[in-house]
């Protein structure tokens, strides 16, 4: 959340920079209406449109497909654009052949499929209405700035996720009620160790270690329990889902980087969840012979 | 009761679409889509293939994200995230990793390759959907000059 905010703002603060050499040049003139447009402006706002895209979690060629259509909307005749999991790049050519490139590096990602959704809605408003820039970059701040989900929301609804795997998966009433603390458990872990910049691999294994690691202790004490399920229903909440769906989207639309990307992070984060799961696994066996 | 699993399934997604920040309508048939699938996958249990069974569902979950995408013009990946979860092989990960920390290699094998071919067969089904639902809607490549 806080990457999001600072990349923002460092964007407008770009914006700002760039808009006061364009007045000192004798820039070209700003608004969408007066015929003649702005084309730092055009590459920013597509730049931050995209961006706000690929970090809320849509697809590659959703992001490259609403960029092209803003330029198109716009009249902007020679536009490319680039854009991986981590990277966009925007680049048109003004009309006196001047090139304007705008560089985004997608730091954090989240997915936020109500900021996906708005700002979809907002790219068939640019194309159908061609607002001035003004209102299009006010309104991709209001976007990004919408709430997120709050951390109890979060804890409760891992817990829920927790839960409704392990009777999914076969468990007992029982079952989903240790499932349901240890969903909430995790959740605080990984908050905590995004708070502290870990490495998502690391975030991954130490909350399956953690989940695993308090089931098992439930088990030993309680020999009903079938600790198989829990563990997988609490593990559900961290098994690469978007990344094993999207990748294979991202390949049929031909953005073969993004897929392979995405198919390397599925691989490594079901790993790094074996990995976590099995330290707690063998640990708790000579600890206390479960 | 073995339908059952279906409504653990939808609540499941529904929370899922929580941690997501999906709204409303979105949040209900997306997680509606998850307890389909997984509704299409018991009730081609006859077959006794589950590769075939995850085929089969994960092409209608695709199928049903796609309609409804058209339908209620939002992004497919919206609903496809949130239903297709119920098949994700987790069970299948979680085996795996315990056949090798037991150090049981002939189970660690078949294990670990039955759940690659659970994730290579909703990989196929979703390529062969989104394929077909992009004939006649090509990626909007490079601008049209005049």
């Amino acid at each position: 959340m806080e990457h999001v905010i600072t990349s923002c703002e460092r964007i407008k603060i770009d914006r700002c920079r760039k808009e006061r050499a364009g007045a000192r040049n004798g820039g070209i003139s700003t608004g969408a209406s007066s015929g003649q447009i702005s084309y730092d402006r055009l590459v920013n706002t597509a730049a931050d449109i995209g961006y706000l895209l690929i970090a809320n979690g849509a697809e590659i060629s959703r992001a490259e497909e609403s960029m092209r259509r803003i330029f198109y909307a716009y009249g902007a005749e020679e536009g490319e654009v680039f854009a991986i999991p981590n990277y966009l790049s925007v680049s048109v050519n003004a009309p006196e052949g001047r090139p304007i490139t705008a560089i985004r590096r997608i730091s954090s990602h989240q997915v936020n499929m109500n900021r996906v959704d708005l700002a979809n809605d907002l790219c068939r408003r640019i194309c159908r209405t061609k607002p001035p820039f003004d209102s299009v970059n006010r309104e991709v701040r209001r976007i990004s700035k919408l709430p997120t989900v709050t951390l109890p929301v979060q804890i409760i609804a891992y817990a829920l996720v927790a839960a409704a795997f392990t009777l999914f998966y076969g468990g007992t009433a029982a079952d989903a009620a240790v499932a349901c603390l240890c969903g909430a458990a995790i959740k605080p872990v990984c908050w905590l160790l995004e708070h502290f910049h870990v490495n998502q691999f690391f975030i991954y294994l130490s909350a399956s270690f953690i989940a695993a690691a308090i089931t098992l202790v439930f088990a030993n004490s309680f020999v009903t329990l079938n600790y198989d399920r829990i563990i997988i229903g609490v593990l559900m909440n961290l098994v690469p889902g978007v990344a094993i769906t999207s990748f294979m989207r991202d390949i049929i639309a031909g953005d073969m980087i993004a897929g392979v990307l995405r198919f390397t992070e599925s691989l490594l984060v079901a790993a790094a969840i074996a990995i976590g799961a099995g330290i707690a696994l063998t640990s708790m066996r000579m600890l206390l012979g479960v | 009761m073995e339908y059952l699993s279906c409504l653990w399934a939808f609540c499941a997604c529904f929370a899922f679409g929580l941690v997501y920040t999906m709204r409303g309508k979105t949040l209900a048939f997306a997680s509606l889509g998850g307890a389909i699938g997984w509704l299409v996958y018991l009730l081609f249990g006859f077959v006794r293939e589950d590769l075939f069974q995850y085929f089969v569902a994960t092409i209608a979950t695709a199928v049903y994200s796609e309609i409804l995408a058209r339908v209620m013009k939002k992004p497919a990946t919206e609903f496809q995230i949130v239903a297709l979860l119920p098949l994700v092989p987790g069970g299948g990960i979680f085996y795996t990793m315990e056949y090798c920390v037991i150090g049981n290699n002939e189970k660690f094998m078949e294990t670990g390759l039955h759940t690659l071919g659970i994730a290579g067969a909703l990989a196929t089904g979703i390529l062969l959907v989104s394929s077909i639902f992009r004939i006649g809607n090509p990626p909007y490549r490079g601008l049209k000059k005049e």
